[in-house]
C-alpha cells in the first residue's frame, strides 16, 4: 500500500477539510488491507471468452469441409444452448434499467453464447443457405439476436456487436479499427449517405429511448457510434467531393451534428463525445479555410502563410482550452 | 531542482486523494469541490483524451515554430550545410524555452507542455546523432542525460521512462564496445544490472520522506522487472544473438546454456506471480500476467504444440476455469486477497475497455461482394484476429 496516501488524508484532516469521524472511517478501511482481484479475474473471463470464441471460429472455417456439418452444427448448439440456459436461469428477466447479475461469470457467458450465435448463424448461412442468397438479410439474423441479448442480459459489448451488424446492413464496416482507416468511403461515396442516416436514426433511436426510460445508459454507446460515422463520413466527403452544392451540404451536416453534440455532450456530461465533436469540428473548419483560400493564388505568400501557422496554433490552443474549461465548469454546476 | 512550487504539489496529491476518496463514497461531493476550491492547484488535464489532443496541439505549434525557424536559417545562411548542422539544437533549445515557459505558468500534465518536453528530448537525440554521424551510445547518453533532468525538473514521467530505455541503451551499446564477448554476456550483464536497479529502486523507495518522487520510482521500479524478465527470455536472447552475432541455430542443436534460458523464461513469471499476490503489488501482479502470456508466446514461437484454433479454444477453457475458480475461492473473503471490488484503489478503467475490443474483434462486417468467396461468412468475418496466441 501506498504509504503516501494515507499521509494525504492526513492531511486533509490537518487541514480541517475532512471531518474526524470521515478520517477514523477510511483508516479502519484501509487497515483491512484489501487487495481486490475483482477487475482482473473480470478480465480473464472476458479474454477466455475472446479466445474460446475466436478459437471455435477459426475452427470451423478452417474445417468446413472435412468435419462433418452435422457434428459442427449439434457442438455449436450444445455449447450455447448451455450458455444461455445458465444466462436465463439466473438473469432476473429484463429489465428497463441497469441491472447487473449476481453472479459475474453470467455476464461473460451471455457474451460467449450471442457470438457463438452469431457464428452458428454464419456457418448455416454458408452451408445451407437458408435465406437464399440474399446475404444482407443473412446479417440481419444476428443483428436482430445480438439486440435480444444485449437488452434481455444488459449487456454494452454485445451491443457494440448488434449496432456494427447493424451498419454491416446498410453496407458499412464501423469496427473502430475500419472508421479509423477510414476505409469505407474509397470505393463508394454514395455510402457516405447512408451513414449519415444511419447515424441520424441512432441519435433518433436515443431520443425515443430516453423518452420511454428504456435502457438510458445505453444511449452513450448508440451517441459514441452517431458521432462516430457522421463525422467522419461527412469528413470524408468534404474532401473528395469537389462540386459546389453537395460540398456545401456536407459542411452544413457536419455542422449540425457538431452542434447536436455539442448540446448533448453537456446533457449527459460526456467529455469524451465533447473532445471528439471538437476535434471534427476542428478538421471541419480547417478543410473549410483551406477551401477558401485555394481561390487565391498561393505561390507569392506561401512564405507569410508558414510564418502565420505558429500564430494560428496558439490561437487554437487558447480557444481549446477556453472551451474545456466552460465544459468542465458547466459540468460541475 | 523541481521548478514547481512545492506548495502546489503538495495540493495536488491532496485533490487527488480527495478525488479517490469521493468515488469511494467516504466523503461528498460537494465536500470534494469544497476541497478543490480551498486548494490552488495546477493547469492540468486529468482527463486522458483531453491531455492527448492538447499533446497534438502543441506539437503542432513545436512543429510550426520550428518550421519558422527552418525558413528563416535556409534563406538567411550562407550555406545550408551549417544551417543543417546546428537546426536541431536550435530546436531542443526551443524545446527546453518551452517547456520552462509553461512550467512557470503552472502548466503540469497538461499535454502542452509533454509535448515541449518530448519534442526537446526527440531533438537532442537528433541533434547528437548528426554531429556524431550516428554514434549510438553517445546519442543514448546524452538522450539519457537530458531525459534525467526533465524528470528532475519538471517531475514529467514520460522523461523517466526515456530515460529507463535510454539508460539501458547505454549499457547494450557498452557491451557492444568490447566486441564479441561483450554480445556473449550480454544477457548475464543485463539482468544483474537490472536485479541491481531493482533492489536498489526499491530501497530509496522505502526510505523516501516526500512524495514527488514516488510515481517516478515506482515507474523505474518496474522497468526493472521487465527489463530482468525479458534480459533472459529464450525467445529474446535467441533472436538477438541471430541478430547480432549471426549465430544462426543449426537443426537440432541449440543455443548455448539453452536450459537455464528455458528454465528462467518459466520461473520467473511464476515468481513474480507468487510474490506479487504475497506482497499485494498490483503493478507487479500485471508484469506477471504479461510475462506468463509472452513465455507462452516465446514456446508457441519455435514449437507450435497444437494448431492455433485448438490453441486458443483449450486456451479459453483453461483461462476460464482458473477465473471461475478464483471467484468462487476469493467470493467470501472480506479482507487481504478479495474478488469484492476495492473502494479506493480500483482498476476499473481496464473493463470500461471490454466493449471497444468487442467491437474490434467481432464486429460484424459488410459481406464481400463476391458470392461464393470462401471468405464470406454470412454475418461477415466472425473468426476475429485481435487475440493472437499471447495469451
Amino acid at each position: 500500500m501506498n504509504k503516501f496516501d494515507d499521509q494525504a488524508s492526513k492531511s486533509l484532516l490537518d487541514k480541517n477539510l475532512i471531518t474526524e469521524n470521515q478520517y477514523q472511517e477510511i483508516s479502519a478501511y484501509r487497515n483491512l488491507n484489501i487487495f481486490s482481484l475483482n477487475a482482473e479475474l473480470k478480465l480473464f473471463l472476458y479474454l477466455s471468452v475472446l479466445l474460446f470464441t475466436s478459437g471455435i471460429g477459426i475452427l470451423i472455417y478452417n474445417n468446413i469441409d472435412s468435419i462433418g456439418h452435422f457434428a459442427i452444427l449439434s457442438l455449436l448448439l450444445i455449447v450455447i444452448g448451455v450458455c444461455f440456459y445458465y444466462c436465463f436461469k439466473n438473469s432476473k428477466g429484463f429489465q428497463k434499467q441497469e441491472t447487473t447479475f449476481e453472479h459475474p461469470v453470467v455476464e461473460y457467458l451471455a457474451l460467449a453464447g450471442s457470438i457463438l450465435t452469431c457464428i452458428f448463424i454464419g456457418y448455416l448461412q454458408f452451408q445451407y443457405q437458408p435465406f437464399g442468397t440474399n446475404y444482407r438479410f443473412a446479417t440481419l439474423i444476428p443483428t436482430i439476436v445480438s439486440f435480444f441479448c444485449a437488452y434481455y442480459f444488459d449487456n454494452k459489448s454485445i451491443l457494440t456487436i448488434g449496432i456494427t451488424g447493424l451498419a454491416a446492413y446498410v453496407g458499412l464496416s464501423v469496427t473502430p479499427q475500419d472508421l479509423l482507416n477510414n476505409s469505407n468511403f474509397y470505393n463508394d461515396q454514395t455510402l457516405s449517405y447512408s451513414a449519415i442516416i444511419l447515424g441520424v436514426l441512432l441519435i433518433l433511436w436515443t431520443i425515443y429511448s430516453s423518452r420511454i426510460q428504456l435502457k438510458t445508459h445505453f444511449n452513450i454507446i448508440y451517441l459514441t457510434f452517431a458521432l462516430h460515422i457522421i463525422s467522419i463520413a461527412t469528413i470524408s466527403s468534404l474532401l473528395d467531393y469537389f462540386e459546389y452544392g453537395i460540398w456545401f451540404l456536407f459542411l452544413i451536416v457536419l455542422a449540425a451534428s457538431s452542434f447536436y453534440f455539442y448540446k448533448i455532450s453537456h446533457e449527459l456530461k460526456a467529455i469524451s463525445l465533447y473532445v471528439f465533436m471538437i476535434v471534427y469540428a476542428y478538421i471541419g473548419l480547417n478543410i473549410f479555410l483551406i477551401r477558401i483560400f485555394e481561390n487565391f493564388s498561393f505561390s507569392d505568400i506561401w512564405v507569410l502563410f508558414i510564418m502565420i501557422l505558429p500564430v494560428y496554433f496558439i490561437g487554437s490552443i487558447l480557444m481549446f482550452i477556453k472551451l474545456i474549461k466552460k465544459f468542465n465548469k458547466e459540468i460541475a454546476a | 531542482m523541481i521548478v514547481y512550487d512545492k506548495k502546489l504539489l503538495d495540493n495536488l496529491a491532496l485533490v487527488e486523494e480527495a478525488n479517490s476518496l469521493e468515488s469511494a463514497g467516504f466523503i461528498s461531493k460537494e465536500q470534494k469541490n469544497l476541497i478543490k476550491k480551498e486548494l490552488p492547484a495546477f493547469k492540468r488535464q486529468s482527463n486522458i483524451l483531453v491531455r492527448l489532443g492538447f499533446f497534438l496541439l502543441g506539437a503542432f505549434l513545436y512543429l510550426s515554430i520550428c518550421g519558422v525557424i527552418a525558413l528563416i536559417g535556409l534563406t538567411g545562411s550562407t550555406s545550408e550545410h551549417n544551417f543543417f548542422n546546428i537546426c536541431c539544437y536550435i530546436f531542443a533549445a526551443i524545446g527546453f524555452a518551452g517547456a520552462e515557459f509553461l512550467a512557470n505558468q503552472k502548466y503540469y500534465g497538461h499535454g502542452l507542455d509533454d509535448a515541449f518536453i518530448l519534442g526537446a528530448l526527440l531533438n537532442v537525440g537528433f541533434a547528437i546523432a548528426i554531429t556524431t554521424e550516428g554514434y549510438e551510445i553517445q546519442v543514448a547518453l546524452f538522450v539519457a542525460v537530458a531525459s534525467f533532468f526533465m524528470y528532475r525538473r519538471y517531475l514529467h514521467l514520460l522523461s523517466l521512462l526515456v530515460f529507463c530505455i535510454a539508460a539501458a541503451g547505454v549499457l547494450f551499446f557498452g557491451m557492444f564496445e568490447f566486441g564479441d564477448t561483450g554480445k556473449t554476456i550480454l544477457p548475464f550483464v543485463a539482468m544483474l544490472a537490472s536485479a541491481a536497479f531493482y533492489f536498489f529502486t526499491k530501497r530509496v523507495l522505502h526510505k523516501l520522506t516526500v512524495n514527488y518522487y514516488y510515481n517516478g520510482l515506482l515507474l523505474a521500479n518496474s522497468f526493472c522487472l521487465v527489463l530482468f524478465y525479458l534480459s533472459c527470455n529464450y525467445l529474446v536472447v535467441r533472436e538477438l544473438s541471430a541478430e547480432l552475432l549471426g549465430n544462426e541455430v543449426p537443426q537440432g542443436k541449440d543455443i548455448p546454456f539453452a536450459i537455464f534460458f528455458y528454465a528462467f523464461t518459466f520461473i520467473v513469471p511464476a515468481v513474480y506471480l507468487v510474490q506479487a499476490l504475497k506482497t499485494k503489488d498490483r503493478i507487479m501482479l500485471w508484469i506477471s500476467f504479461l510475462a506468463i502470456g509472452f513465455s507462452i508466446y516465446t514456446i508457441r514461437f519455435y514449437y507450435s504444440v497444437l494448431p492455433i484454433e485448438v490453441a486458443l479454444t483449450l486456451g479459453g477453457l483453461v483461462l476460464f476455469a482458473i477465473a471461475y475458480f478464483s471467484i468462487r475461492k476469493l467470493k467470501e473473503n472480506e479482507v487481504g486477497l478479495t474478488f469484492k471490488p476495492d473502494r479506493i484503489n480500483n482498476s476499473n478503467a481496464i473493463l470500461n475497455a471490454e466493449a471497444l475490443i468487442v467491437a474490434s474483434t467481432f464486429g460484424m462486417k459488410p459481406e464481400a461482394k463476391v458470392p461464393d468467396s470462401p471468405m464470406d461468412f454470412g454475418g461477415g468475418g466472425f473468426s476475429g484476429g485481435g487475440s493472437e496466441g499471447t495469451f
